[in-house]
């Protein structure tokens, strides 16, 4: 059975076989590995993979695995269940105004129905004593303010809908062709 | 001996002084906001007082709602820890006149020690070398800019109400002089309440060596060796070790007495800690005096073998320092790595976030001072620290290795952390070769990117966890699953 793991941006693709014994084997470019596996509680996995013994720590999240190996954290996700959705980032992120952590809304620096340029501030956030500044992802008309300060919000919400100029939005189209 | 202390903190600091308490056999009270219902800290101590919403000068920042616990739970002391209100003169002030003993220096201390320009006064008089600049508050660009002048550039702004970073600016030539001056201030402002800022020489390549002091009400004052805290981002502290790598015993025992001296020249009273720079040249220049306890306090307590929380409280109960200078010793190497929410793949962004995995490493040498469990929700309102890990070993190099096993075997799944970063740190040729500066993090980190070698394994262990099964505890299938003695033995008779 094939395999495809996503880690950040990159594709990781394992030809595994097993027979449901508590072994696998996995090939990944030209290395294979021989492994036997034992689930030790929720979070455990004993692992030996060609003669050493490691134990992993795992935990399932909304956005993948995350995987604890050798001191080493990473966030893996199936591709298979993430591929239909959009990519994240590229092309959706940076036009939405969303907080990068968990945040409390400290401050709002806009009015419904204000224009706006391309990096102007239009609220501020604020994260484990650290404030952070929210910009314009581009020159528009402030249509909506989905939030109010102090409110609690996250990664993903949309708190500012703006509509683009046309100008910026001509060019947007240009750039997408 | 006081009866009942209120811990007025949160966190991984309450959780730890708790600890002291019970063994002193005080009884303890914690306060907590509505975020930290389920806070470690709040699960720990004897009585738990809720003091308000999550917003901090609505709860931990507010005095009359921490007074009002005093008096609600009758303890005698309070112990404020570090942030929040340790540091705040009108706290302490409160509570010397509603007769609840503050675990610290009098207000009047932490008030002119708070002020950095009224801070370099005393200490240039008592003989202290202070950073070569200003003495005095200037408000006018044209002072500045002849200040400035007898200072010599590259040089630093810093607020005399500051801390953390703000209001601060180097500034490395003089065009940039004025509006940086006015940008600081405006920061300070915004920050502090107070615009006043001041002026001194900048020192690009030193590293950050503290002294811990201890002084009882009688004036007996003494030192408890250094820290060195160069390994910093944003101005704040990730990486502290005792002995200082820099340190020969000569320029320790100077250091020693500048710090005593300042102590006794501030008129200190209980824990606190004298802040220096050291240049390449072994020079050093007082930098502040911190009125509280340190973050970073464990370390020294791992070489002397003192615990600072107990000599803390003994202090403010008004007995006399059982130590003289010569009963102090210190053994072996302690190292402390601050486990933060934070991602320091985004520059250390915070990352707030419920823990769903949690595992703290143990073994010999190793403490972890930790506020959260798995299971928690770590709030965004407050500051990132989950814990701080502290290895003791005889030497510096035992304990660079030791840390690294701890870490390595530090389990936090759920919110980002320096792990991995601190890992390489700690690997890393110069911070092994001690070249300990506060530009470490900017010379050597700066393009940071974690460690790849492990992800096959990890992928391997992905595919391993999505194929075993997993049990599902249910209830009563749990109970069938793990039967206890109680269902084992119910049909024994006696």
């Amino acid at each position: 059975m094939d395999y495809k793991l996503k880690y950040n941006e990159e594709t990781i693709a394992l030809a595994v076989e097993t027979a449901g014994d508590g072994r696998l084997s996995a090939t990944l470019g030209d290395k294979k590995m021989d492994v036997a596996f034992e689930r030790i509680s929720e979070n455990r996995m004993r692992l030996v993979v060609d003669g050493r013994q490691t134990l992993a720590f795992v935990a399932e999240t909304s956005d993948g695995k995350i995987v604890m190996v050798d001191g080493r954290t990473f966030l893996l996700a199936d591709e298979r269940a993430t591929g239909t959705r959009p990519r994240s980032g590229a092309a959706s992120g940076p036009k939405l105004v969303t907080p990068p952590m968990p945040a409390v809304v400290t401050q709002i620096l806009v009015a419904q129905g204000q224009t706006v340029e391309k990096g102007q501030g239009l609220l501020v956030v604020s994260a484990m004593k650290m404030d952070t500044i929210l910009t314009a992802p581009f020159a528009g008309v402030v249509t909506r303010i989905n939030v109010a300060e102090g409110e609690k919000v996250a990664p993903k919400q949309v708190l500012v809908d703006i509509e683009p100029s046309a100008a910026d939005a001509a060019g947007e189209e240009a750039h997408n062709g | 001996m006081f009866k009942k202390i209120l811990i007025a903190n949160r966190g991984e600091i309450a959780v730890r002084i708790v600890r002291t308490c019970q063994e002193m056999g005080i009884a303890t009270v914690a306060v907590y906001s509505d975020a930290d219902r389920q806070a470690l800290h709040a699960l720990s101590a004897d009585e738990a007082v809720p003091i308000g919403p999550a917003e901090p000068s609505q709860s931990y920042l507010s005095i009359d709602r921490i007074v009002s616990a005093v008096k609600q739970t009758g303890a005698e002391a309070v112990h404020p820890g570090y942030g929040f209100l340790a540091e705040n003169a009108d706290f302490a002030a409160r509570c010397e006149q509603e007769g609840i003993v503050f675990i610290g220096p009098p207000a009047e201390v932490i008030r002119s020690l708070g002020d950095k320009i009224t801070a370099r006064q005393i200490m240039q008089k008592s003989g202290v070398p202070i950073i070569p600049g200003m003495l005095e508050a200037a408000h006018d660009p044209a002072a500045w800019v002849a200040r400035a002048e007898a200072i010599g550039f590259p040089l630093l702004i810093k607020a005399s109400a500051g801390g953390g970073g703000k209001g601060m600016r180097i500034v490395l030539a003089p065009a940039d002089l004025a509006e940086a001056c006015r940008a600081a201030s405006r920061e300070a402002a915004a920050a502090f309440g107070d615009g006043t800022v001041y002026l001194e020489k900048f020192l690009p390549k030193s590293r950050h060596v503290e002294i811990q002091i201890l002084a009882d009400r009688k004036g007996h004052t003494i030192h408890l060796f250094e820290r060195e805290c160069s390994i910093q981002r944003r101005h704040q502290k990730i990486i502290e070790e005792t002995p200082s790598p820099a340190l020969t015993p000569a320029l320790r025992a100077a250091m020693g007495r500048a710090a005593v001296a300042a102590a006794r020249a501030a008129g200190y009273v209980n824990a606190g800690t004298v802040e220096f720079i050291l240049d390449p040249e072994g020079r050093f220049y007082f930098l502040e005096v911190n009125t509280r306890l340190q973050v970073e306090h464990p370390i020294t307590e791992m070489i002397t073998g003192l615990d600072l929380v107990r000599h803390q409280i003994e202090i403010a109960a008004g007995r006399p320092l059982a130590l003289t200078q010569e009963d102090v010793s210190r053994r072996g190497h302690a190292i402390e790595c601050r486990i933060y929410a934070e991602d320091p793949e985004q520059n250390f962004m915070p990352s707030p976030g419920r823990i769903a995995f949690f595992q703290e490493p143990t073994g010999p040498g190793i403490r972890n001072d930790c506020g959260v469990y798995a299971g928690f929700e770590v709030p965004v309102e407050y500051d990132p620290i989950l814990s701080k890990l502290v290895v003791h070993a005889e030497t510096r190099e035992l304990a660079i290795r030791r840390m690294i096993r701890a870490l390595k075997s530090y389990a936090v799944l759920g919110v980002k952390t320096p792990i991995d970063f601190l890992l390489d740190v700690l690997a890393s040729a110069p911070f092994q070769a001690g070249e300990t500066y506060t530009d470490f993090i900017a010379t050597h980190f700066a393009d940071w990117a974690p460690e790849r070698q492990a992800l096959e394994l990890a992928a391997v262990a992905y595919l391993a966890d999505a194929m075993a099964p997993k049990a599902r505890p249910a209830g009563r299938a749990a109970q069938a699953a793990h039967p206890g003695p109680w269902h084992t033995l119910k049909h024994w008779r006696l």
